[in-house]
Parts: structure tokens; sequence; C-alpha cells
């Protein structure tokens, strides 16, 4: 897996990712969309941690400078 | 990766010998050297196997491998870059607090220890311990001797 996100992109999921699992965990959104958000506030924070994005890869773009 | 080892080999000619194996060609010597993969590269120094390295690499981690087999010695285990540290244990401090505050969710506590772990998997010594064996185990399982 090579890396195909810039720093700034990284933490912006990062940062995403940690809102989206604050609205779903500490119960701001409740019923399903909560439960959609506790799982769906993963995605962006684990590619932002691993820097890694597969719709990137599938989609041949990339924000990290060559 | 080639141009890196091009780039290597021509700053390190007369010190280091590199020697290339086509895998297609020469499978039966791949598999007495142990490959399961490729590019694998292996440091040979003195007759002895000093480090082996498997997939891409980067410059970095290339020229460790050469400065090893010019000194003799072992390269320096790879770490990881400080920004990735820093995400990993901020992100995973992050996690741990919104988890103790939701309730607490346990889920969320035992996923943020996961991410800590991964902001200091590279120092734990049990983890040093234990990695190549099970790199060596999974490539067993991977591609098991016929």
């Amino acid at each position: 897996m090579k890396v195909n996100e810039a720093g700034w992109d990284r933490i912006l999921r990062v940062i995403i990712g940690l809102v989206l699992l604050y609205l779903g965990w500490g119960g701001v959104v409740t019923g399903s969309a909560g439960l959609v958000l506790k799982v769906l506030g993963f995605v962006p924070l684990i590619t932002g941690l691993i820097g890694w994005c597969p719709l990137y890869s599938l989609l041949r773009v990339s924000t990290k400078k060559a | 990766m080639e141009p890196k080892l091009a780039k290597l080999e021509a700053e390190y000619r007369g010190r280091v010998a590199v020697v290339r194996l086509n895998a297609d060609e020469a499978p039966e010597t791949v598999r007495n050297l142990g490959i399961f993969s490729v590019p694998t590269l292996i440091v040979v120094s003195g007759g002895r196997e000093i480090a082996r390295r498997t997939g891409a690499q980067s410059l970095q981690s290339l020229a460790s491998l050469f400065e090893a087999a010019e000194a003799g010695t072992p390269p320096p285990l790879v770490s990881l870059p400080p920004q990735d540290r820093a995400l990993r244990m901020l992100a995973g401090s992050a996690v741990l607090l919104i988890g103790l505050l939701s309730g607490p969710a346990w889920p969320l506590v035992g996923i943020s220890a996961l991410l800590l772990f991964s902001g200091v998997y590279d120092r734990c010594p049990v983890w040093r311990a234990l990695s190549p064996r099970l790199a060596s185990l999974a490539q067993r399982l991977r591609s098991p001797k016929r």
C-alpha cells in the first residue's frame, strides 16, 4: 500500500473521523444516523492514519506530491 | 525501485556488490534462498546473511541496507516516521477520551488501545521478538513447500 495522501489530507481525515466518532458515540446524533456515524467515523480515521485511500487508488489520484 | 537501486549501486561501486536474480529464470535458487515474494533484498556480508527486506523500499531504507553491507553489521531497525507516530498517538488518545466519555464505550476503548499501540509498536521489545517469527509463519502459510 503506497501512501497516496498528503500530510494535510491525513490530518483532515483524522479530524473528520474523530468528529464523526464523537457525534455517533457521544450521543449527539442518535438512532440509525448515530449508528452509521459510529461505524463511518472509522473510515476517514483509519485511511488518514495509514496514509492510503482505496478510493484514490481506484481513481489513480493522489494528494501526495511525487 | 530499480532507479534508486542503480543510484546506490553507483555510489557504492567497489565497496558493495549488487547481484540481481530473476525469480522467473532461477526458481530453484529463489526457493533455496527462502524467497516467497518479489522484490526481496538480501544483504550478505562475510558469507553470512545480515538483513533481508521484502517489498518496495524507500531510498532511505535502501541506503541503510548498503551501509549495513559495507559495515558488515545489521542495519538499524526501521522505525515509524515521527509525524506518523504523533498522529497515531493523538488519534488514539482522542478515541480513548471519546470512549471514556461515552459510557464508557468499551469497543472504542479497545480500539483506542490498538491505535496507541500502533504508535509505539516498533519500540515494543515483545513485538520486535515476535514479528520476524510471525512474518516467517505468514510466508510459509502463503507459499507451502511442494
